[in-house]
Order: structure tokens, then C-alpha cells, then sequence
């Protein structure tokens, strides 16, 4: 439902709704599979390490930084793949000429411009914050489980697995997160 | 190719849809699922929604009827 159980109260839907909200579509080449992860972890790593600087308290700032600091290991693994997949040991067009995105703009999941994600932030409650980045791990969790699924070799499975498997493990942080009082 | 043609749209409802829908379908028909925490369903809840936080939404799939429409708020 559209707002959530705010919208339904009547009160003021947060979020930033106009984005809608959008699932991976899995029938793309491994190789653009692998490029569209590395820019999502890399929108979200931008989005974790801006929050991180912008709370105060100390708390807040360090699961932010914590969870920047994972999402940009899983980049590595995610080059890590390409590499092995490709025998390219460097490739200057990774990951974008794969998937002939425009250069200069960050996308988190879902297609969200990461600018976009950050102007509405401004403001929002620790908790809406958290909501927002629940959705941007589900969605890496769906992300990882399709690739599991889609790709070959058993190294490059048992990463997906990995990955998923600590999109998790940031989900759990983030739902014990909404529960506690910061 | 833009960066949405590797996302598929999910069917969002606005809630005066959805408050139509609960009213004219049985409950019988439908999944209807929170899935906030359980103090936030303490605090307030749609009638007869299921309450499956979002943590535990991927093992406790199965207790949703894939045949019927699911609306999670």
C-alpha cells in the first residue's frame, strides 16, 4: 500500500514516495547482472557513509559507517567475479559502459537517483531513515538470491550466497535498529 | 537503456484503493500483511492484518496463499 500505514491514518506519508517502487527484473547477461550490483552497492555505500556523517550521535553515525564499510568489501567481491568471469584483470569500462548508464549520476535500488535519496533525507527522522534503508537491503537481498540462481560456477555462486546472505545480516541491524530507543 | 529498464514496477495502491478492496472482497481472499515491528502492530494495526516483520518475511513466505493478492503496508 502506497504511504504505508501513515498514508492510512491520514497523516503525511514519509518517504520519498514519487520514486515508486521497483524489483530487479533478473533476465539480464551475469556480466550486466554483476555491473548493476557494483552501482547499486556503490549508491548505497554513499548513501550509508553521508548518513554517518550527517548523525551526531555517536551510535547513529557508526552503524551508518559500518554498513558503508561493508557495502564497499561487497564492491570488491563483485569486481572479484567480473574478473574471473572475464580474465580481464582491469577493465576501465566497468561497470558502466555494460550497461550504458549515464556517466556521473548514482543509483541506489529500485532506480533511485542517490541524490534524490539524499535530498530527502534532509530532515527525516532517524526512523524514516531506517525505513528507507530496510527497502534498500531487501532489495539487495532479492538482487543476490536471482544471481545465486542465474549464474554458473560454483565460486561465483557461493559469493552471491555470501552476499546475500550479509545483506541479511545488515537487515537484521537495521530492523533492531527501528526497534531500539536511540 | 536507462537504469529503470533493469527494474520492474511493483503495483502500489493508494489507501482509499485498498480501504475499497478490504471492504467488497471476503478476507478469505486476500493476504493482507504488516510488516512493521511488532510494537508498531501493537500500536495500531489494519483489521486482520497478518503481522510478519519484514526480518523474517523471507522464511515465513510460505504461510502466505501465493494463489491470492498480497497487500503489505
Amino acid at each position: 500500500m502506497e504511504g504505508g500505514i501513515r498514508a492510512w491514518n491520514g497523516l503525511r506519508a514519509a518517504g520519498p514516495l514519487d520514486a515508486g517502487m521497483a524489483y530487479f527484473e533478473p533476465a539480464q547477461k551475469p556480466e550486466e547482472m554483476i555491473a548493476l550490483a557494483w552501482i547499486l552497492e556503490e549508491g548505497a555505500c554513499k548513501f550509508y557513509r553521508e548518513m554517518g556523517k550527517r548523525h551526531k550521535d555517536p551510535d547513529e553515525a557508526a552503524l551508518f559507517r559500518e554498513l558503508s564499510d561493508d557495502e564497499e568489501k561487497h564492491k570488491s567481491s563483485l569486481f572479484g567475479i567480473y574478473r574471473r568471469r572475464t580474465g580481464k584483470e582491469a577493465d576501465p569500462g566497468f561497470p558502466r559502459s555494460l550497461l550504458s548508464l549515464e556517466s556521473g549520476v548514482d543509483y541506489v535500488e529500485g532506480g533511485v537517483v542517490l541524490n534524490t535519496a539524499l535530498d530527502w533525507a534532509q530532515g527525516q527522522e532517524l526512523k524514516d531513515i531506517l525505513d528507507f534503508s530496510i527497502s534498500l537491503e531487501l532489495n539487495a537481498i532479492d538482487l543476490y538470491i536471482k544471481m545465486e540462481r542465474k549464474v554458473e560456477g560454483g565460486e561465483a555462486k557461493e559469493i552471491f550466497q555470501a552476499l546475500s546472505n550479509q545483506e541479511r545480516n545488515h537487515l537484521k541491524r537495521l530492523t533492531a535498529g527501528l526497534q531500539k530507543d536511540w | 537503456m536507462g537504469i529503470m529498464d533493469y527494474f520492474k514496477p511493483v503495483d502500489t495502491w493508494a489507501p482509499d484503493k485498498v480501504r475499497q478492496f478490504l471492504n467488497e472482497v471476503s478476507p478469505q481472499d486476500y493476504n493482507l500483511v504488516d510488516v512493521r515491528t511488532p510494537k508498531e502492530y501493537e500500536q495500531g494495526h489494519l483489521p486482520g492484518a497478518q503481522l510478519i516483520p519484514v526480518g523474517e518475511l523471507e522464511s515465513r513466505l510460505k504461510e502466505l496463499d501465493r494463489t491470492k493478492p498480497t497487500i503489505t503496508y
